[in-house]
Protein backbone atom coordinates (compact mmCIF):
# COMPACT_ATOMS: atom_id res chain seq x y z
CA UNK A 1 0.00 0.00 0.00
CA UNK A 2 1.39 3.36 -0.96
CA UNK A 3 0.44 5.49 1.95
CA UNK A 4 2.96 8.24 1.66
CA UNK A 5 2.39 9.34 -1.91
CA UNK A 6 -1.18 10.27 -1.15
CA UNK A 7 -0.31 11.85 2.19
CA UNK A 8 2.47 14.03 0.80
CA UNK A 9 0.10 15.55 -1.74
CA UNK A 10 -2.45 16.51 0.90
CA UNK A 11 -0.35 17.40 3.93
CA UNK A 12 2.85 19.21 4.92
CA UNK A 13 3.22 17.95 8.49
CA UNK A 14 2.21 14.56 9.82
CA UNK A 15 2.45 13.49 13.46
CA UNK A 16 2.78 9.88 14.48
CA UNK A 17 0.80 9.59 17.69
CA UNK A 18 0.93 6.56 19.95
CA UNK A 19 -1.91 5.16 22.02
CA UNK A 20 0.78 3.89 24.40
CA UNK A 21 4.45 3.26 24.66
CA UNK A 22 5.66 0.42 22.40
CA UNK A 23 2.62 0.72 20.15
CA UNK A 24 4.89 0.88 17.10
CA UNK A 25 5.39 4.59 16.41
CA UNK A 26 8.99 4.29 15.31
CA UNK A 27 8.18 1.24 13.18
CA UNK A 28 5.50 3.32 11.48
CA UNK A 29 8.02 6.14 11.04
CA UNK A 30 10.53 3.75 9.44
CA UNK A 31 7.85 2.44 7.10
CA UNK A 32 7.11 5.98 5.91
CA UNK A 33 10.81 6.80 5.59
CA UNK A 34 11.27 3.73 3.40
CA UNK A 35 8.36 4.73 1.18
CA UNK A 36 9.78 8.22 0.91
CA UNK A 37 13.11 6.79 -0.31
CA UNK A 38 11.28 4.81 -3.00
CA UNK A 39 9.22 7.80 -4.05
CA UNK A 40 12.05 10.31 -3.86
CA UNK A 41 10.25 12.59 -1.45
CA UNK A 42 12.51 14.86 0.65
CA UNK A 43 11.54 14.39 4.26
CA UNK A 44 11.95 16.36 7.43
CA UNK A 45 12.18 14.08 10.46
CA UNK A 46 11.81 15.13 14.08
CA UNK A 47 10.60 13.68 17.36
CA UNK A 48 8.99 15.00 20.54
CA UNK A 49 10.93 12.38 22.43
CA UNK A 50 13.99 10.55 21.26
CA UNK A 51 14.28 8.05 18.44
CA UNK A 52 16.86 5.69 17.10
CA UNK A 53 18.68 4.76 20.31
CA UNK A 54 19.39 1.06 20.70
CA UNK A 55 17.48 0.38 23.89
CA UNK A 56 14.51 2.05 25.47
CA UNK A 57 15.14 4.26 28.54
CA UNK A 58 11.91 3.14 30.19
CA UNK A 59 11.52 -0.56 29.46
CA UNK A 60 15.05 -1.55 28.49
CA UNK A 61 13.69 -3.33 25.41
CA UNK A 62 15.22 -3.07 21.95
CA UNK A 63 14.06 -0.17 19.87
CA UNK A 64 14.04 0.11 16.11
CA UNK A 65 16.84 2.33 14.80
CA UNK A 66 16.17 5.11 12.33
CA UNK A 67 17.93 5.08 8.95
CA UNK A 68 17.82 8.32 6.98
CA UNK A 69 18.50 8.89 3.30
CA UNK A 70 20.56 11.77 1.91
CA UNK A 71 18.92 15.20 1.81
CA UNK A 72 16.63 14.45 4.74
CA UNK A 73 16.37 17.38 7.14
CA UNK A 74 16.57 16.13 10.71
CA UNK A 75 16.61 17.62 14.21
CA UNK A 76 19.46 16.38 16.40
CA UNK A 77 20.45 17.67 19.85
CA UNK A 78 24.14 18.36 20.44
CA UNK A 79 24.65 15.39 22.78
CA UNK A 80 23.34 12.93 20.18
CA UNK A 81 25.22 14.38 17.21
CA UNK A 82 28.34 12.27 17.75
CA UNK A 83 26.27 9.10 18.01
CA UNK A 84 24.95 9.40 14.46
CA UNK A 85 26.50 7.06 11.95
CA UNK A 86 25.14 9.05 9.01
CA UNK A 87 27.05 12.04 7.71
CA UNK A 88 25.31 15.14 9.01
CA UNK A 89 25.81 18.69 7.84
CA UNK A 90 24.76 21.17 10.51
CA UNK A 91 22.56 23.69 8.79
CA UNK A 92 21.39 25.65 11.75
CA UNK A 93 21.67 25.87 15.51
CA UNK A 94 18.14 26.53 16.76
CA UNK A 95 17.28 28.48 19.88
CA UNK A 96 15.43 25.46 21.30
CA UNK A 97 17.01 23.62 24.16
CA UNK A 98 16.36 20.09 25.32
CA UNK A 99 17.63 17.93 28.11
CA UNK A 100 19.98 16.36 25.56
CA UNK A 101 21.43 19.68 24.50
CA UNK A 102 20.60 22.47 22.09
CA UNK A 103 18.64 21.26 19.04
CA UNK A 104 20.41 21.51 15.67
CA UNK A 105 18.86 21.20 12.24
CA UNK A 106 20.99 18.97 10.05
CA UNK A 107 20.97 17.81 6.46
CA UNK A 108 21.91 14.18 5.85
CA UNK A 109 24.82 14.12 3.36
CA UNK A 110 25.60 10.43 3.55
CA UNK A 111 22.83 8.08 4.55
CA UNK A 112 22.94 6.12 7.78
CA UNK A 113 21.51 5.69 11.27
CA UNK A 114 20.67 8.81 13.25
CA UNK A 115 19.40 9.41 16.76
CA UNK A 116 16.63 11.95 16.44
CA UNK A 117 15.22 14.25 19.11
CA UNK A 118 13.40 17.56 18.98
CA UNK A 119 11.98 20.19 21.29
CA UNK A 120 9.63 18.89 23.97
CA UNK A 121 7.36 21.93 23.80
CA UNK A 122 4.71 21.93 21.06
CA UNK A 123 4.88 25.67 20.44
CA UNK A 124 8.57 25.28 19.60
CA UNK A 125 7.85 22.27 17.40
CA UNK A 126 5.48 24.28 15.26
CA UNK A 127 8.14 26.91 14.58
CA UNK A 128 10.84 24.34 13.94
CA UNK A 129 8.69 22.43 11.40
CA UNK A 130 8.27 25.65 9.43
CA UNK A 131 12.03 26.00 9.27
CA UNK A 132 12.40 22.40 8.09
CA UNK A 133 9.99 23.11 5.26
CA UNK A 134 11.93 26.27 4.36
CA UNK A 135 15.09 24.18 4.25
CA UNK A 136 13.55 21.97 1.59
CA UNK A 137 11.54 19.25 3.34
CA UNK A 138 8.48 18.40 1.25
CA UNK A 139 6.88 16.57 4.16
CA UNK A 140 7.73 16.72 7.86
CA UNK A 141 7.19 13.64 10.00
CA UNK A 142 6.92 14.24 13.75
CA UNK A 143 7.35 11.12 15.83
CA UNK A 144 5.57 11.21 19.17
CA UNK A 145 6.82 9.97 22.53
CA UNK A 146 5.23 7.44 24.89
CA UNK A 147 1.49 8.24 24.88
CA UNK A 148 1.85 12.00 24.54
CA UNK A 149 -1.03 12.91 22.28
CA UNK A 150 -0.90 16.71 22.33
CA UNK A 151 1.13 16.71 19.08
CA UNK A 152 -2.08 15.59 17.37
CA UNK A 153 -3.45 19.13 17.83
CA UNK A 154 -4.45 20.74 14.52
CA UNK A 155 -1.98 23.57 15.08
CA UNK A 156 0.97 21.20 15.29
CA UNK A 157 0.29 18.91 12.35
CA UNK A 158 -2.08 18.68 9.40
CA UNK A 159 -2.87 15.01 9.90
CA UNK A 160 -1.88 12.18 12.18
CA UNK A 161 -1.09 8.52 11.99
CA UNK A 162 -2.34 6.74 15.08
CA UNK A 163 -0.21 3.83 16.27
CA UNK A 164 -1.88 1.29 18.49
CA UNK A 165 -1.20 -2.26 19.52
CA UNK A 166 -1.33 -5.18 21.87
CA UNK A 167 0.60 -3.25 24.53
CA UNK A 168 -2.64 -1.46 25.47
CA UNK A 169 -4.30 -4.51 26.96
CA UNK A 170 -4.20 -8.29 27.04
CA UNK A 171 -7.78 -8.25 25.77
CA UNK A 172 -8.06 -7.55 22.06
CA UNK A 173 -11.56 -6.13 22.44
CA UNK A 174 -10.21 -3.52 24.83
CA UNK A 175 -7.39 -2.54 22.45
CA UNK A 176 -9.97 -2.00 19.72
CA UNK A 177 -12.37 -0.15 22.04
CA UNK A 178 -9.73 2.25 23.40
CA UNK A 179 -8.41 2.98 19.92
CA UNK A 180 -11.87 3.51 18.46
CA UNK A 181 -12.64 5.86 21.36
CA UNK A 182 -9.60 8.01 20.58
CA UNK A 183 -10.42 8.06 16.86
CA UNK A 184 -14.02 9.01 17.60
CA UNK A 185 -12.89 11.82 19.89
CA UNK A 186 -10.56 13.09 17.16
CA UNK A 187 -13.51 13.17 14.79
CA UNK A 188 -15.95 14.88 17.14
CA UNK A 189 -18.39 17.13 15.31
CA UNK A 190 -17.21 20.68 14.71
CA UNK A 191 -19.39 23.50 15.93
CA UNK A 192 -21.54 24.50 12.95
CA UNK A 193 -20.91 27.82 11.20
CA UNK A 194 -23.18 30.43 12.65
CA UNK A 195 -23.53 32.97 15.39
CA UNK A 196 -22.26 30.70 18.17
CA UNK A 197 -19.12 29.82 16.26
CA UNK A 198 -18.45 33.46 15.52
CA UNK A 199 -18.85 34.35 19.19
CA UNK A 200 -16.52 31.62 20.40
CA UNK A 201 -13.80 31.73 17.76
CA UNK A 202 -11.77 34.57 19.34
CA UNK A 203 -8.51 33.69 21.03
CA UNK A 204 -10.03 33.84 24.48
CA UNK A 205 -8.02 32.48 27.38
CA UNK A 206 -11.02 32.58 29.67
CA UNK A 207 -13.98 30.27 29.96
CA UNK A 208 -16.87 31.69 27.94
CA UNK A 209 -20.62 31.13 28.20
CA UNK A 210 -23.32 31.83 25.66
CA UNK A 211 -26.27 32.95 27.73
CA UNK A 212 -29.46 33.95 25.93
CA UNK A 213 -27.47 34.35 22.71
CA UNK A 214 -25.01 36.75 24.36
CA UNK A 215 -21.35 36.11 25.14
CA UNK A 216 -20.36 36.12 28.83
CA UNK A 217 -16.66 35.85 29.74
CA UNK A 218 -16.05 34.29 33.14
CA UNK A 219 -13.21 35.49 35.32
CA UNK A 220 -11.71 32.03 35.12
CA UNK A 221 -8.91 30.83 32.86
CA UNK A 222 -8.98 27.14 33.63
CA UNK A 223 -11.63 24.53 34.21
CA UNK A 224 -9.25 22.51 36.37
CA UNK A 225 -10.56 22.34 39.90
CA UNK A 226 -13.37 24.73 38.97
CA UNK A 227 -16.27 22.35 38.22
CA UNK A 228 -18.38 23.58 41.15
CA UNK A 229 -17.81 27.22 40.29
CA UNK A 230 -18.83 26.47 36.73
CA UNK A 231 -21.89 24.59 37.92
CA UNK A 232 -23.02 27.65 39.86
CA UNK A 233 -22.76 29.80 36.72
CA UNK A 234 -24.95 27.56 34.59
CA UNK A 235 -28.65 28.42 34.57
CA UNK A 236 -31.33 27.39 32.09
CA UNK A 237 -30.47 30.25 29.72
CA UNK A 238 -26.92 29.05 29.13
CA UNK A 239 -26.62 27.09 25.89
CA UNK A 240 -22.84 26.79 25.26
CA UNK A 241 -19.74 26.66 27.44
CA UNK A 242 -16.34 27.23 25.86
CA UNK A 243 -13.42 25.70 27.77
CA UNK A 244 -10.08 26.88 26.34
CA UNK A 245 -7.89 24.36 28.16
CA UNK A 246 -8.03 20.79 29.38
CA UNK A 247 -11.42 19.10 29.64
CA UNK A 248 -11.22 16.51 32.41
CA UNK A 249 -13.42 14.14 34.32
CA UNK A 250 -13.43 16.37 37.41
CA UNK A 251 -14.96 19.27 35.48
CA UNK A 252 -17.86 17.19 34.22
CA UNK A 253 -18.48 15.28 37.47
CA UNK A 254 -19.06 18.48 39.43
CA UNK A 255 -21.81 19.66 37.14
CA UNK A 256 -25.39 18.87 38.05
CA UNK A 257 -26.69 16.18 35.61
CA UNK A 258 -29.86 18.16 34.94
CA UNK A 259 -27.83 21.15 33.78
CA UNK A 260 -25.45 18.95 31.85
CA UNK A 261 -28.21 17.87 29.47
CA UNK A 262 -29.01 21.38 28.36
CA UNK A 263 -25.60 22.73 27.47
CA UNK A 264 -23.06 22.07 24.74
CA UNK A 265 -19.40 22.15 25.69
CA UNK A 266 -17.18 23.68 23.05
CA UNK A 267 -13.45 22.91 22.99
CA UNK A 268 -10.64 24.18 20.84
CA UNK A 269 -9.72 20.72 19.56
CA UNK A 270 -10.03 17.10 20.69
CA UNK A 271 -6.57 16.91 22.31
CA UNK A 272 -8.06 18.89 25.18
CA UNK A 273 -10.13 15.89 26.27
CA UNK A 274 -8.72 13.84 29.15
CA UNK A 275 -11.53 11.37 29.75
CA UNK A 276 -11.17 7.61 29.25
CA UNK A 277 -13.51 5.49 27.13
CA UNK A 278 -15.61 4.14 30.01
CA UNK A 279 -16.18 7.48 31.74
CA UNK A 280 -16.84 9.16 28.41
CA UNK A 281 -19.63 6.72 27.60
CA UNK A 282 -21.14 7.17 31.06
CA UNK A 283 -21.12 10.94 30.65
CA UNK A 284 -22.63 10.60 27.18
CA UNK A 285 -25.50 8.61 28.67
CA UNK A 286 -26.04 11.39 31.19
CA UNK A 287 -26.39 13.81 28.29
CA UNK A 288 -22.93 15.31 27.82
CA UNK A 289 -22.58 17.02 24.44
CA UNK A 290 -19.17 18.16 23.23
CA UNK A 291 -18.27 19.96 20.04
CA UNK A 292 -14.92 21.30 18.87
CA UNK A 293 -13.78 24.27 16.84
CA UNK A 294 -11.35 22.12 14.88
CA UNK A 295 -10.97 18.36 14.71
CA UNK A 296 -8.14 16.08 13.70
CA UNK A 297 -7.49 14.24 10.42
CA UNK A 298 -6.61 10.66 11.17
CA UNK A 299 -4.88 9.60 7.94
CA UNK A 300 -4.18 6.01 8.93
CA UNK A 301 -4.03 3.63 11.87
CA UNK A 302 -1.14 1.24 12.38
CA UNK A 303 -1.44 -1.82 14.59
CA UNK A 304 1.28 -3.79 16.36
CA UNK A 305 -0.03 -7.23 17.40
CA UNK A 306 2.95 -7.92 19.70
CA UNK A 307 3.44 -6.52 23.19
CA UNK A 308 6.82 -6.30 24.92
CA UNK A 309 4.92 -7.78 27.89
CA UNK A 310 5.38 -11.13 26.16
CA UNK A 311 2.01 -11.79 24.52
CA UNK A 312 0.63 -11.22 21.07
CA UNK A 313 -2.56 -11.41 19.05
CA UNK A 314 -3.17 -13.00 15.69
CA UNK A 315 -2.21 -10.44 13.01
CA UNK A 316 -5.25 -10.98 10.84
CA UNK A 317 -7.84 -10.94 13.61
CA UNK A 318 -6.51 -7.72 15.17
CA UNK A 319 -6.33 -6.06 11.78
CA UNK A 320 -9.87 -7.13 10.91
CA UNK A 321 -11.36 -6.24 14.29
CA UNK A 322 -9.79 -2.78 14.10
CA UNK A 323 -10.93 -2.21 10.53
CA UNK A 324 -14.46 -3.28 11.46
CA UNK A 325 -14.58 -0.83 14.38
CA UNK A 326 -13.15 2.00 12.26
CA UNK A 327 -14.31 1.22 8.72
CA UNK A 328 -13.42 4.45 6.93
CA UNK A 329 -9.75 4.87 7.88
CA UNK A 330 -7.05 2.59 6.46
CA UNK A 331 -5.68 0.21 9.09
CA UNK A 332 -2.33 -1.40 8.43
CA UNK A 333 0.20 -3.61 10.06
CA UNK A 334 3.44 -1.88 9.11
CA UNK A 335 5.54 -4.95 9.77
CA UNK A 336 3.78 -7.06 7.19
CA UNK B 1 62.94 1.54 50.10
CA UNK B 2 62.29 -1.95 48.88
CA UNK B 3 60.92 -2.13 45.42
CA UNK B 4 57.65 -3.91 44.93
CA UNK B 5 58.20 -6.62 42.38
CA UNK B 6 54.84 -8.35 42.55
CA UNK B 7 52.96 -8.42 39.27
CA UNK B 8 50.25 -5.80 39.51
CA UNK B 9 47.23 -6.14 37.31
CA UNK B 10 46.65 -3.01 35.29
CA UNK B 11 43.31 -1.25 35.37
CA UNK B 12 41.86 -1.51 31.88
CA UNK B 13 38.97 0.93 31.60
CA UNK B 14 37.68 -0.79 28.48
CA UNK B 15 37.12 -4.00 30.47
CA UNK B 16 36.03 -3.02 33.96
CA UNK B 17 35.14 -5.82 36.40
CA UNK B 18 34.14 -5.85 40.08
CA UNK B 19 36.97 -5.63 42.61
CA UNK B 20 36.77 -8.03 45.54
CA UNK B 21 39.99 -9.17 47.14
CA UNK B 22 42.17 -8.39 44.15
CA UNK B 23 41.77 -6.34 41.01
CA UNK B 24 39.56 -7.94 38.35
CA UNK B 25 38.61 -10.97 40.42
CA UNK B 26 34.99 -10.10 39.67
CA UNK B 27 33.74 -10.91 43.18
CA UNK B 28 30.08 -10.00 43.47
CA UNK B 29 27.46 -10.41 46.15
CA UNK B 30 23.79 -10.79 45.34
CA UNK B 31 20.77 -11.25 47.61
CA UNK B 32 17.35 -12.56 46.64
CA UNK B 33 14.40 -14.65 47.78
CA UNK B 34 13.02 -17.71 45.99
CA UNK B 35 9.56 -19.16 46.54
CA UNK B 36 10.91 -22.60 47.47
CA UNK B 37 11.21 -24.43 50.85
CA UNK B 38 14.52 -24.09 52.73
CA UNK B 39 16.92 -26.99 52.11
CA UNK B 40 19.64 -28.40 49.87
CA UNK B 41 17.49 -28.21 46.77
CA UNK B 42 16.87 -24.55 47.49
CA UNK B 43 20.62 -23.85 47.75
CA UNK B 44 21.18 -25.63 44.47
CA UNK B 45 18.43 -23.55 42.84
CA UNK B 46 20.09 -20.36 44.08
CA UNK B 47 23.45 -21.49 42.65
CA UNK B 48 21.96 -22.33 39.26
CA UNK B 49 20.23 -18.98 39.14
CA UNK B 50 23.46 -17.17 40.07
CA UNK B 51 25.26 -18.99 37.26
CA UNK B 52 22.60 -17.81 34.85
CA UNK B 53 23.21 -14.28 36.12
CA UNK B 54 26.78 -14.68 34.91
CA UNK B 55 28.43 -15.47 38.27
CA UNK B 56 31.13 -18.13 38.09
CA UNK B 57 31.75 -20.44 41.05
CA UNK B 58 28.63 -19.36 42.92
CA UNK B 59 28.74 -19.89 46.65
CA UNK B 60 25.67 -19.67 48.89
CA UNK B 61 27.08 -18.02 51.99
CA UNK B 62 23.77 -17.51 53.74
CA UNK B 63 20.31 -19.05 53.43
CA UNK B 64 17.38 -18.57 55.75
CA UNK B 65 13.75 -19.59 55.70
CA UNK B 66 11.73 -16.35 55.42
CA UNK B 67 8.42 -18.06 56.05
CA UNK B 68 7.16 -21.47 55.05
CA UNK B 69 7.99 -22.21 51.42
CA UNK B 70 10.20 -19.10 50.97
CA UNK B 71 13.98 -18.91 51.32
CA UNK B 72 16.30 -15.90 51.35
CA UNK B 73 19.83 -16.24 49.98
CA UNK B 74 23.09 -14.35 49.89
CA UNK B 75 25.30 -15.66 47.10
CA UNK B 76 28.91 -14.81 46.21
CA UNK B 77 30.34 -15.44 42.78
CA UNK B 78 32.79 -14.19 40.20
CA UNK B 79 31.24 -11.93 37.59
CA UNK B 80 32.19 -12.99 34.06
CA UNK B 81 31.11 -9.79 32.36
CA UNK B 82 33.00 -6.59 31.79
CA UNK B 83 31.98 -3.06 30.98
CA UNK B 84 33.67 -0.67 28.57
CA UNK B 85 33.79 2.41 30.75
CA UNK B 86 35.38 4.60 28.07
CA UNK B 87 32.35 4.51 25.75
CA UNK B 88 29.74 5.43 28.37
CA UNK B 89 27.86 8.67 27.78
CA UNK B 90 25.34 9.95 30.30
CA UNK B 91 23.07 12.90 29.59
CA UNK B 92 23.50 15.40 32.37
CA UNK B 93 21.93 18.71 33.26
CA UNK B 94 24.39 21.06 31.64
CA UNK B 95 24.47 24.04 33.96
CA UNK B 96 26.93 25.65 36.36
CA UNK B 97 25.68 24.86 39.84
CA UNK B 98 25.44 27.89 42.10
CA UNK B 99 25.08 27.66 45.88
CA UNK B 100 22.19 29.22 47.79
CA UNK B 101 23.76 32.65 48.16
CA UNK B 102 24.97 32.75 44.57
CA UNK B 103 21.42 31.90 43.46
CA UNK B 104 20.07 34.84 45.46
CA UNK B 105 22.68 37.08 43.86
CA UNK B 106 21.85 35.71 40.39
CA UNK B 107 18.15 36.50 40.89
CA UNK B 108 18.94 40.04 42.03
CA UNK B 109 21.20 40.73 39.10
CA UNK B 110 19.52 38.92 36.24
CA UNK B 111 15.86 38.32 37.02
CA UNK B 112 15.08 41.24 39.34
CA UNK B 113 11.81 39.83 40.65
CA UNK B 114 10.77 36.94 42.91
CA UNK B 115 10.89 33.54 41.21
CA UNK B 116 7.85 31.36 41.94
CA UNK B 117 8.31 27.59 42.15
CA UNK B 118 5.50 25.12 42.82
CA UNK B 119 6.18 21.48 43.60
CA UNK B 120 4.41 18.30 44.65
CA UNK B 121 4.59 14.56 44.73
CA UNK B 122 1.81 13.72 42.32
CA UNK B 123 -0.69 11.01 41.50
CA UNK B 124 -0.85 8.01 43.81
CA UNK B 125 2.62 8.65 45.21
CA UNK B 126 2.34 9.27 48.95
CA UNK B 127 6.04 9.90 49.51
CA UNK B 128 7.14 13.44 50.23
CA UNK B 129 10.78 12.65 50.92
CA UNK B 130 11.90 13.74 47.44
CA UNK B 131 10.02 16.99 47.13
CA UNK B 132 10.73 17.85 50.78
CA UNK B 133 14.46 17.34 50.27
CA UNK B 134 14.39 19.92 47.49
CA UNK B 135 11.83 22.39 48.83
CA UNK B 136 11.61 22.30 52.63
CA UNK B 137 13.50 24.91 54.58
CA UNK B 138 15.64 22.39 56.41
CA UNK B 139 16.50 20.59 53.19
CA UNK B 140 18.44 17.34 53.12
CA UNK B 141 21.95 16.21 53.93
CA UNK B 142 23.07 19.69 54.89
CA UNK B 143 21.71 21.24 51.70
CA UNK B 144 19.01 23.79 52.54
CA UNK B 145 15.76 23.64 50.55
CA UNK B 146 14.26 26.22 48.20
CA UNK B 147 12.08 27.72 50.96
CA UNK B 148 15.23 29.19 52.45
CA UNK B 149 16.42 30.77 49.19
CA UNK B 150 16.21 34.53 49.03
CA UNK B 151 14.25 35.62 46.00
CA UNK B 152 12.43 32.31 45.56
CA UNK B 153 8.80 31.86 46.56
CA UNK B 154 8.40 28.12 47.05
CA UNK B 155 5.09 26.30 47.38
CA UNK B 156 5.28 22.66 48.42
CA UNK B 157 1.86 21.06 48.00
CA UNK B 158 2.84 17.73 49.58
CA UNK B 159 1.95 14.26 48.38
CA UNK B 160 -0.79 12.56 46.37
CA UNK B 161 -1.58 15.80 44.57
CA UNK B 162 -3.61 15.29 41.39
CA UNK B 163 -1.92 16.79 38.33
CA UNK B 164 -4.95 19.02 37.83
CA UNK B 165 -4.60 20.57 41.29
CA UNK B 166 -0.91 21.19 40.79
CA UNK B 167 -1.61 22.99 37.52
CA UNK B 168 -4.46 25.03 39.04
CA UNK B 169 -2.10 26.15 41.82
CA UNK B 170 0.67 26.98 39.33
CA UNK B 171 -1.80 29.14 37.41
CA UNK B 172 -3.03 30.84 40.56
CA UNK B 173 0.42 31.89 41.76
CA UNK B 174 1.87 32.46 38.25
CA UNK B 175 4.58 29.88 38.73
CA UNK B 176 7.82 30.12 36.76
CA UNK B 177 8.65 26.49 37.39
CA UNK B 178 6.80 23.32 38.36
CA UNK B 179 8.62 20.50 40.15
CA UNK B 180 7.07 17.03 39.96
CA UNK B 181 8.37 14.33 42.27
CA UNK B 182 7.85 10.59 41.88
CA UNK B 183 9.48 8.51 44.59
CA UNK B 184 7.92 5.08 44.84
CA UNK B 185 5.97 3.81 41.88
CA UNK B 186 4.81 0.43 40.68
CA UNK B 187 4.58 -0.92 37.16
CA UNK B 188 5.84 2.29 35.61
CA UNK B 189 2.77 4.21 36.77
CA UNK B 190 5.08 7.22 37.22
CA UNK B 191 5.61 7.32 33.46
CA UNK B 192 1.88 7.56 32.79
CA UNK B 193 1.46 10.13 35.52
CA UNK B 194 4.34 12.28 34.29
CA UNK B 195 3.19 12.28 30.67
CA UNK B 196 -0.37 13.09 31.74
CA UNK B 197 1.04 16.20 33.46
CA UNK B 198 2.80 17.33 30.26
CA UNK B 199 -0.32 16.73 28.18
CA UNK B 200 -2.52 18.70 30.59
CA UNK B 201 -0.06 21.60 30.52
CA UNK B 202 -0.04 21.54 26.71
CA UNK B 203 -3.85 21.51 26.67
CA UNK B 204 -3.93 24.42 29.08
CA UNK B 205 -1.56 26.33 26.81
CA UNK B 206 0.96 26.63 29.65
CA UNK B 207 3.74 24.31 28.62
CA UNK B 208 5.88 26.98 26.94
CA UNK B 209 5.31 29.40 29.83
CA UNK B 210 6.73 27.26 32.62
CA UNK B 211 9.91 25.35 33.30
CA UNK B 212 8.93 21.79 33.97
CA UNK B 213 11.20 19.60 36.05
CA UNK B 214 10.77 16.05 37.28
CA UNK B 215 12.71 14.21 39.93
CA UNK B 216 12.98 10.92 41.76
CA UNK B 217 15.18 7.86 42.11
CA UNK B 218 13.97 6.36 38.84
CA UNK B 219 14.21 9.59 36.87
CA UNK B 220 17.17 10.45 34.70
CA UNK B 221 17.90 13.46 32.58
CA UNK B 222 17.69 11.23 29.51
CA UNK B 223 14.20 10.08 30.44
CA UNK B 224 13.11 13.72 30.81
CA UNK B 225 13.45 14.20 27.03
CA UNK B 226 11.19 11.22 26.32
CA UNK B 227 8.64 12.38 28.87
CA UNK B 228 8.58 15.97 27.66
CA UNK B 229 10.23 17.65 30.65
CA UNK B 230 12.92 20.33 30.57
CA UNK B 231 15.11 18.45 33.02
CA UNK B 232 15.15 15.36 35.20
CA UNK B 233 16.99 15.00 38.49
CA UNK B 234 17.85 11.59 39.94
CA UNK B 235 19.50 10.63 43.21
CA UNK B 236 22.15 12.78 44.89
CA UNK B 237 20.78 16.03 43.52
CA UNK B 238 19.91 18.85 45.87
CA UNK B 239 18.03 22.14 45.95
CA UNK B 240 20.99 24.07 44.50
CA UNK B 241 21.08 21.81 41.43
CA UNK B 242 17.39 22.37 40.77
CA UNK B 243 17.52 26.09 41.57
CA UNK B 244 20.55 26.68 39.35
CA UNK B 245 18.85 24.95 36.44
CA UNK B 246 15.55 26.80 36.87
CA UNK B 247 17.18 30.22 37.24
CA UNK B 248 19.52 29.76 34.28
CA UNK B 249 16.64 28.49 32.17
CA UNK B 250 14.47 31.50 33.09
CA UNK B 251 17.19 33.75 31.72
CA UNK B 252 17.90 31.55 28.66
CA UNK B 253 14.26 31.36 27.73
CA UNK B 254 13.83 35.06 28.33
CA UNK B 255 11.07 34.63 30.91
CA UNK B 256 12.30 37.59 32.96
Amino acid sequence: MYLLEELSQKYKRISIVGMAKNAGKTTALNYLIEEAMDEGIALGVTSTGRDGEGTDVVTGTDKPRVFLDTDTIVSVPTQLYELADAGLEIVKMTEYGSSLGQIMLCRVVSSGYVQVAGPVINAQHIKMCEEMIRLGAQLVLIDGAIDRKSIAAPGTSDAIILSTGAVLSRKMSRVVEETAHTVNLYRLPCLEDGRERELLTGESENILLIRDGELVALDLNTGLGAGRFLDAKIDDKVSHIYVPGAFTQSIVSDINPKKLKNVTFVLKDPTKIFIGATMWNQFRKKGLTVKVLENINVAAITVNPTSPGGYSFDHESLLNAMQEAIPDIPVLDVRM
Amino acid sequence: MAECNTAVAQIDLTKVKPYGDTLNDGMTEVAFTLPVPYGDEANEAAKILAKKMGLDEPNVVYAKEMTKEYTFFVVYGKCQHTVDYTTIKVAKVDVDVMDRLECAEYIKENIKRPVVIVGASTGTDAHTVGIDAIMNMKGFHGHFGLERYEGIEAYNLGSQVPNEDLIAKAKEVHADAILVSQTVTQKDIHIENLTNMVELLEAEGMRDKVILVCGGPRISHELAQELGYDAGFGQHKYAEDVASFVLTEIVNRNMI
